[in-house]
């Protein structure tokens, strides 16, 4: 057994080609997951009857169960689910041939990021002083006004670090996504292992990857924080 | 597809016969990390330029690296390392202490993190004053410091074990028979049929023991912070 590096190299190469895909199951489920994370937060804050128990059952249900079981939950229940769906409609809609992996990935990685950003957004949100939203009444802003120019600049500071956090945690979770049958880095780095049988060389490209794209995103949130942050006296 | 109950009960009984490795994986994996991280932050606080910088490259990378592709790189990279460095032919090893080793090296940053965090959330005069009454340095850090950063340490703690905790569910992948292992097997054994009792009993056994880790951290916090 020897360090394969030339096939190292190359496999970096084609794997990196497969980061969009990573980037597509990261940014997708979050941005599907903004509003009924921002929705749910907003009834455990109002107290909105039902809904605020069932945030809260959602969220301690979602976090409290490992990624992979969501995963082999869903991915291997939801098919046979929505084909009886088709088929009680008399549709002849073949969801097993037209409905790629990457949608149950969607799916998946969006219950878990509506999980953790309901948390994010009700911390942020309750971080913000009560007066504001009372000083922003007072001077004649209606409630949308006061939220949009009043309350979330604040909380988005506020939750910006956690953000970054949570983006780290949903690239990280794209990793599972090749039990999926998605063509994403993990899946790429591992073709040509098999031929040669470089596991370990494939996984160090894999993991050498997901370093570069972490990193990324941090200093991103690094430096936007420092901007976000500048109304604060220093 | 409908839902049998009585599979449901009978497999969920035949997944607890598993917990046993899914509690040697979490706590073996929180022993080893809690040294690791112990170490760690020793190198990250000292004064020492070397071992600070590997501290905190140590530290995120781990927070970079998702488990599974950590899990694999060890399962595969390991036998690798040690026959380079020993000559020992470790591929025959049993999956578990991959898995261990693995999770102990993914958590021992995160953990290191929050002892930093608790550490410096003590403030410097309860150190000061210590000293001043006679206590030598050990004592300081053991009598007064280590209480007091536990309490602020405690709920991060709880969910620094949860993650182990389903973190754990992944060792499932490289063979490792834990209650994941075990109901990919019954479904396997039942040809693929009764995926869902198996899968949504599996996940109650999850949500459940994470309930009460959290709990009993919340009970444990709400104790000591009478103090």
């Amino acid at each position: 057994m020897t360090w394969n590096v030339p096939f190292m190299y190359e496999t970096f190469l084609n794997t990196w080609k497969a980061v969009p895909t990573t980037l597509k199951l990261t940014f997708i489920p979050f941005l599907i997951s903004v509003p009924f994370a921002f929705l749910l937060a907003m009834a455990q804050i109002k107290k909105v009857r039902f809904w605020s128990r069932f945030a809260q059952g959602y969220v301690s249900f979602v976090r409290g169960i490992p990624v992979v079981v969501l995963v082999l939950l869903f991915y291997n229940t939801l098919p046979g689910q929505l084909a009886a769906i088709f088929k009680f409609f008399g549709s002849s809609f073949n969801v097993y041939r037209q409905v790629p992996g990457i949608t149950y990935a969607y799916f998946i990685f969006s219950l878990t990021a509506i999980a953790a950003l309901t948390e994010i957004f009700r911390a942020a949100l309750s971080a913000v002083d009560k007066g504001q939203l009372e000083a922003a009444y007072a001077i004649g802003l209606n409630a949308p006004q006061a939220y949009v120019r009043i309350i979330f600049p604040q909380a988005i500071a506020v939750a910006w670090p956690n953000l970054c956090n949570l983006l780290i945690m949903l690239v990280k979770n794209t990793s599972l996504a090749f039990m999926m049958t998605v063509k994403d880095i993990t899946q790429t780095a591992k073709l040509g292992a098999a031929l040669n049988y470089c596991y370990a060389e494939a996984y160090t490209v894999i993991l050498i990857i997901y370093v570069i794209i972490c990193l990324i995103l941090e200093q991103i949130f690094r430096r936007t924080e420092r901007y976000l942050n500048r109304h604060l006296v220093k | 597809m409908s839902f049998n109950g009585a599979v449901f009960l009978s497999n969920l009984i035949e997944i607890l016969s598993c917990l046993g490795t899914t509690f040697l994986v979490m706590v073996a994996s929180l022993f080893f990390s809690l040294l690791l991280a112990t170490v760690t932050v020793m190198g990250n606080l000292g004064k020492n330029k070397i071992f600070r910088s590997i501290a905190r490259g140590y530290i995120t990378l781990m927070r970079c690296v998702p488990p599974i592709v950590l899990l694999f790189v060890v399962y595969y990279g390991a036998p690798h390392l040690v026959k380079g460095a020993f000559g020992v032919d470790i591929n025959q090893l049993d999956a578990i202490y991959f898995a261990i080793f693995a999770l102990s090296l993914l958590h021992g940053a995160s953990i290191s993190e929050l002892m930093r965090g608790a550490y410096e959330s003590v403030e410097k005069g309860q150190r000061e004053a210590a000293v001043s009454i006679g206590l030598s340095s050990f004592q300081a850090f053991y009598r007064i410091i280590f209480p007091q950063a536990l309490v602020t340490a405690l709920p991060t703690l709880g969910n620094t074990i949860v993650g182990l905790l389903k973190d754990g569910a992944l060792a499932y992948s490289i063979g490792v028979v834990d209650i994941t292992g075990q109901a990919s097997y019954l479904i396997s054994m039942n040809l693929g049929g009764y995926v869902l009792e198996t899968y949504l009993a599996l996940a109650l056994i999850y949500w459940i023991l994470s309930l009460v880790v959290q709990k009993s951290f919340g009970f444990l916090e709400t104790r000591l912070k009478k103090g």
